[in-house]
């Protein structure tokens, strides 16, 4: 849950970028840190294999500014994307305020995008969150392939995005979309913190 | 340092009259290495304040120019604790009630320190 | 340098723990890497890095400790040459937190472990029951984020 400090009046919420294997969650990550003034991001940490695979978890601490009165700061995460990595996928989802989907848009990684989309609405409800209630958002990455490759944002919306939530077709080497994904989960996640909020 | 000879040296110490215990304390991270104490006696406690004394007065008896610490006494109102560095970085203390010998029990002390060395 | 606080019943533990234990840094956080309060670091987001990081540990700790069908974790020590770094779990009325602490060569694991155990009782005896809290953000917060983001991505 989203962290508010009435009496300095600051407010930390985490979200969390989730996604399939090699669907380009850390590309989201490396992109919004190259783009960011350096005031206004931490070091990105990365917890890394040695050939780059997320092993637990990239993080990267923003300061978005004043919201109402609020300075705003964001924690994004990524989790590992690869199937045998569930134990550790649940234990970054703990706590976030918002998720953003990262699907990858290719053709034959459908399967894998469908999965990992499964796999986070069980982890969730692991922890007793309802997927219908989270903020998410999601994101079509590698849009930039050559189209016989990969599925239109058309399709993938029919296929992946049941319950019709905001949703960016991206390329995430190149930044494209990534702002977008970024805004939309930002407003959605604060969007609960102007409503009463439970204990 | 072997342990069946440390816990007997413990034990020498803590069977004078008045000691409610005795220890042997890492001096650099203040953790117990061994300890024989009475019940209601806080052994990690005791370990990591001791241990924090030592060096504290270690550094002040080098700046007094007196060389280096051999043995410290102190003497508080119900009770008092004893120290004294050993080898290997090892520093033993005595916990005791105000009625205690303590030339009996710094000599058993020492006998430790050389015993252990 | 002062403690900060996100809620002021943390404030006169932690600095009571950070006087006694000699630590040189200080952070109280939940188990999902939310820094309650913290101590001697300089700028927000390296906070924040530091208690992703220590909430990582923690975590990947934990899920060992209950493989091993082991009660829960509560304490880990890392020595290095010049810093040690202890990290605790503890049980309050806040739910399970964590404890990161960062100390030099003048003070010891020792001394941070016995000071640490009094923190804890310092922080039960201090917390308030949570009550639930009313809107946060004015409903009109958009124009805010649009220039927020607007000059983050300038």
């Amino acid at each position: 849950m989203s962290l508010v400090n009435f009496t300095s009046r600051e407010i930390t919420c985490k979200i969390v970028y989730y996604g399939p294997g090699r669907s380009g969650k850390t590309t989201n990550l490396q992109y919004i840190y190259g783009r960011v003034p350096e005031d206004r991001r931490g070091r990105m940490v990365s917890l890394a294999t040695q050939t780059d695979r997320t092993l637990f978890f990239d993080f990267l601490p923003l300061e978005l500014g004043s919201i109402s009165g609020f300075t705003t700061r964001f924690q994004l995460y990524t989790v590992p994307g690869q199937v045998y990595y569930n134990a550790t996928r649940k234990l970054v989802l703990q706590g976030a305020d918002g998720v953003v989907f990262v699907a990858d848009s290719q053709i034959r990684q459908l399967d894998e995008n469908i999965e990992s989309l499964q796999n986070l609405q069980a982890n969730l409800l692991e922890q007793g969150i309802d997927v219908r209630t989270i903020p998410l958002v999601l994101q079509y990455n590698k849009q930039d392939l050559p189209s016989d490759l990969i599925l239109q944002v058309a399709d993938l919306e029919e296929q992946l995005n049941f319950r019709m939530v905001p949703a960016f077709g991206a390329s995430a080497v190149v930044g494209k979309g990534l702002f977008e994904t970024l805004r939309a989960i930002s407003e959605r996640v604060l969007r609960k913190l102007s409503e009463a909020q439970p204990a | 340092m072997n342990p069946e000879r440390m816990y007997d040296a413990l034990d020498r110490i803590t069977r004078v009259r008045g000691v409610r215990g005795a220890m042997v304390v890492s001096a650099e991270d203040g953790l117990v290495v061994g300890e024989a104490v009475m019940e209601g006696v806080r052994g990690n406690a005791v370990a990591a304040l001791a241990a924090s004394l030592a060096a504290r007065l270690g550094r002040a008896a080098g700046a007094a120019e007196a060389g280096a610490q051999r043995f410290v006494h102190l003497q508080a109102e119900v009770g008092a604790m004893l120290l004294m560095p050993g080898a290997d970085g090892l520093v033993i203390v005595a916990v005791t009630d105000q009625h205690v010998n303590v030339g009996l029990v710094r000599l058993e002390m020492q006998r430790m320190v050389e015993d252990i060395a | 340098m002062k403690a900060r606080v996100v809620e002021p019943w943390l404030l006169a533990p932690v600095e009571r723990f950070v006087r006694e234990s000699g630590a040189r840094l200080t952070m109280v956080m939940t188990p999902s890497g939310q820094v309650l309060a913290q101590y001697g670091f300089t700028r927000a987001v390296d906070v924040m890095s530091a208690a992703a990081l220590g909430a990582g540990i923690a975590a990947s700790t934990g899920e060992i400790v209950r493989m091993l069908d082991e009660p829960d974790f509560r304490v880990l020590n890392h020595q290095s040459a010049q810093h040690g770094i202890f990290l605790g779990r503890f049980d309050s009325r806040r739910g399970p937190l964590l404890g990161l602490v960062v100390y030099g060569e003048d003070t010891s694991i020792g001394l941070v472990q016995l000071f640490f155990e009094d923190f804890v009782a310092d922080l039960e005896e201090a917390a308030p029951a949570e009550t639930p809290r009313g809107p946060v953000l004015a409903a009109d917060f958009e124009r805010d984020l649009n220039e927020s983001l607007a000059t983050l991505f300038r």
